[in-house]
């Protein structure tokens, strides 16, 4: 099969720089490097030094330089679906299911006929990048690239017979670039934009819904008062606020 | 309606809430005429299970009758008086279909905070912490049962409850721990820890055909139960080396089967006991293995080992050689409550067994707080709970 895994080029815009992302570590030896064999090279003051500070002033730009350089990251996440193959390429197909199933991602058709992805929620850290399946074979595998602006993704959702009477095995490989440095990142995963579990929780909810034909929740269920504590715990673990559940005291307690 | 509340480590509270409603199409509700307390409880009251959060309802052994049923339920009637088993399941993944109910794929809506801590989620549970899936507990008046049609035992007419209770969990929790040990003709089963559960896993063992039931604990009540349950007994507090007694008690060849009905808050004597409250104590760990330790070297050589007391991190001190050295068999795990209501519903029918000669304190609601209390210092002797949700004690 030969899966096309970028439409950037339509849009003008350069390739999926195929450099792997660098390590925090890696990052941080070079910084370190850089800095301590440029310090050492201009207190020697003298010709041999100023080769070393040479040196370690690259170093230190491809430090800095990683640290400013889009995030790049990949994603693979599989799960195993007890129902046939052609079941779960048809839910997966059925644009409608998204609707109902995913969790922070929604398909929007384009005035042009093309369809976008918007990942996030409403607000200001919602992401919306134009896709197109570059790929596929019903029953088999679906392969989508989006353009190059803001969140750059492309990957590959297979469908394939589980062995013994296991269903189907539906997974997801992917790869992006987030025009994000480290603090733009930690604040996404704060808002529970981390992809790979994105990804994850998404997965489970077609599996959930192909199974069990509906997703567990127990958003709305009756509580006790949840005080300072158990509030900051909720916002911790990103459960579901529940309103309206406000719990008065029993007399005499 | 009214509903017992977490608040913190040791402090509980009944508080009014709201009544539970459908969420999803496949849930039902039940209006619980009694609950119980069960000794995983006292885990959570204590504070040894992580990602519970102020103001969770508790319980998870309840039964009742349902009063509304989602639009997808269609074995369960309005009106059908039942148990509900403490795990959930969805009964269409591949661990439903294998009778594996608490490793069911679909129930736990946090299955990514176990899956972060273990790997893996298992089911949902009633009352028993974020992690198993934050579904309000049963020490109410009334709670929402996810998955109904799949897990909830009808009753005939004519058995009261406090015989068909512990359906929920504990009679289920006991059998399996025996029934895992795979009992043949002649063997010899030891039991550790003499509660509810373990008193439920005396009797299953004779059920299952043992030839003999030898009890440890250290509560002259609860001895007393295990011999009224035919078992013989030990008080560990009274004898020099328990693993010795044992082996002396059997001949040299050690029980057959080893089951540890006590689970992460042991109690024990000597230095290794001391070890765990300490490290417990100073939260390195969650857990106080003393019975682990015991029962693999007690166990004979290939025989069972089986855990359904409940533990939750890592384990240490454990003599992995002797249980390598012996070639033992470990069986453990959340109870697949689904695979064994029916049948031991059978057995109550026909008699061979009344679950309620366990219970020693029926109360309301109200007084859970203190109950919970009591049960866990073994005051009154108290070995276990059932509280009717209904009843009107709250003192002024």
């Amino acid at each position: 099969m030969t899966i096309t895994t970028n439409i950037a080029p339509k849009f003008d815009e350069e390739e999926f720089s195929r450099r792997p992302a660098t390590s925090k570590l890696e990052t941080a030896l070079t910084l370190a490097a850089g800095t301590a064999i440029s310090l050492y090279g201009i207190l020697r003051r003298d010709w041999f030094g100023a080769a070393f500070a040479g040196g370690g002033g690259y170093l230190l730009y491809c430090g800095i330089a990683d640290l400013r350089r889009p995030y790049q990251g990949r994603v693979r996440v599989g799960f195993t679906i007890l129902k046939p193959p052609d079941e779960v390429y048809d839910f997966v197909r059925n644009t409608k299911n998204w609707a109902s199933g995913l969790h922070l991602i929604r398909l929007e058709r384009n005035n042009d006929g093309g369809s976008s992805v918007r990942v996030g929620g409403e607000n200001a850290l919602g992401l919306t990048s134009q896709i197109e399946v570059t790929d596929e074979k019903p029953g088999e595998f679906i392969a989508w690239a989006s353009d190059a602006r803001m969140i750059e993704h492309r990957g590959v959702v297979h469908f394939k017979k589980a062995p013994g009477d296991r269903g189907t095995e539906l997974s997801v490989a992917l790869e992006y670039k987030a025009p994000t440095g480290p603090l733009s990142r930690a604040a996404a995963l704060f808002a529970g934009l981390d992809p790979e579990q994105l990804v994850r929780e998404n997965l489970r909810h077609i599996k959930q819904l192909m199974e069990a034909g509906e997703i567990p929740t127990t958003a709305g269920q009756p509580v006790g008062a949840r005080g300072v504590r158990g509030t900051a715990e909720r916002i911790m673990f990103r459960e579901h606020p529940v309103a309206d559940m406000q719990a008065e005291r029993l007399a005499g307690d | 309606m009214k509903a017992l509340c977490w608040r913190g480590k040791t402090k509980l509270e009944v508080e009014h809430v709201s009544d539970p409603a459908i969420l999803n199409p496949r849930d039902g509700i039940v209006r619980i005429t009694r609950t119980a307390i069960c000794g995983s409880d006292l885990h959570l009251y204590d504070g040894y299970i992580p990602t519970l959060e102020p103001g969770d309802i508790l319980g998870h052994e309840f039964m009742g009758e349902v009063v509304d049923v989602g639009s997808e339920v269609t074995r369960i009637k309005k009106g059908d008086r039942v148990v509900i088993p403490f795990t959930i399941a969805c009964g269409q993944c591949y661990f439903c279909k294998h009778e594996l109910w608490s490793a069911c794929d679909n129930t736990n809506p946090n299955a990514w905070m176990m899956e972060k801590l273990y790997g893996f989620s298992g089911s949902g549970l009633f009352g028993y912490s974020h992690m198993m899936g934050g579904y309000a507990g049963g020490q109410a008046q009334f709670a929402r049962v996810p998955f109904i049609d799949v897990g909830a035992l009808q009753i005939p007419e004519g058995l009261p409850d406090e015989q068909v209770l512990f359906l929920s969990d504990i009679f289920p929790t006991g059998y399996m721990a025996a029934e895992v040990c795979e009992i043949k003709p002649g063997d010899v089963i030891a039991i550790w820890g003499c509660g509810p559960v373990g008193q439920f896993t005396i009797r299953s063992a004779f059920l299952l055909g043992a030839e003999r039931v030898i009890a440890i604990d250290r509560f002259p009540d609860r001895l007393k139960m295990a011999r009224a349950g035919g078992a013989d007994i030990i008080n560990y507090e009274e004898v020099d080396d328990l693993v010795e007694e044992l082996k002396w008690m059997t001949a040299g060849r050690g029980p057959d089967a080893c089951i540890d009905a006590v689970g992460l808050e042991a109690h024990g004597t000597g230095i290794a006991s001391a070890y765990d409250y300490a490290k417990q104590r100073l939260k390195i760990s969650f857990d106080r293995p003393t019975v682990v330790r015991q029962v693999i070297q007690a166990c004979a050589k290939g025989g069972t080992v089986s855990l359904p007391g409940v533990y939750g991190g890592y384990l240490d001190k454990i003599p992995f050689g002797a249980a390598f050295g012996k070639a033992l068999t470990f069986k453990m795990g959340q109870t697949h409550m689904h695979r064994y209501m029916g049948r031991l519903l059978k057995h109550v029918e026909q008699g061979d067994i009344d679950p309620s000669f366990v219970i020693t304190h029926r109360l309301g609601l109200d007084d859970a707080p203190d109950a919970y209390r009591t049960f866990r210092d073994k005051q009154d002797q108290c070995i276990k709970v059932v509280l009717d949700p209904w009843k009107e004690t709250v003192a002024a």
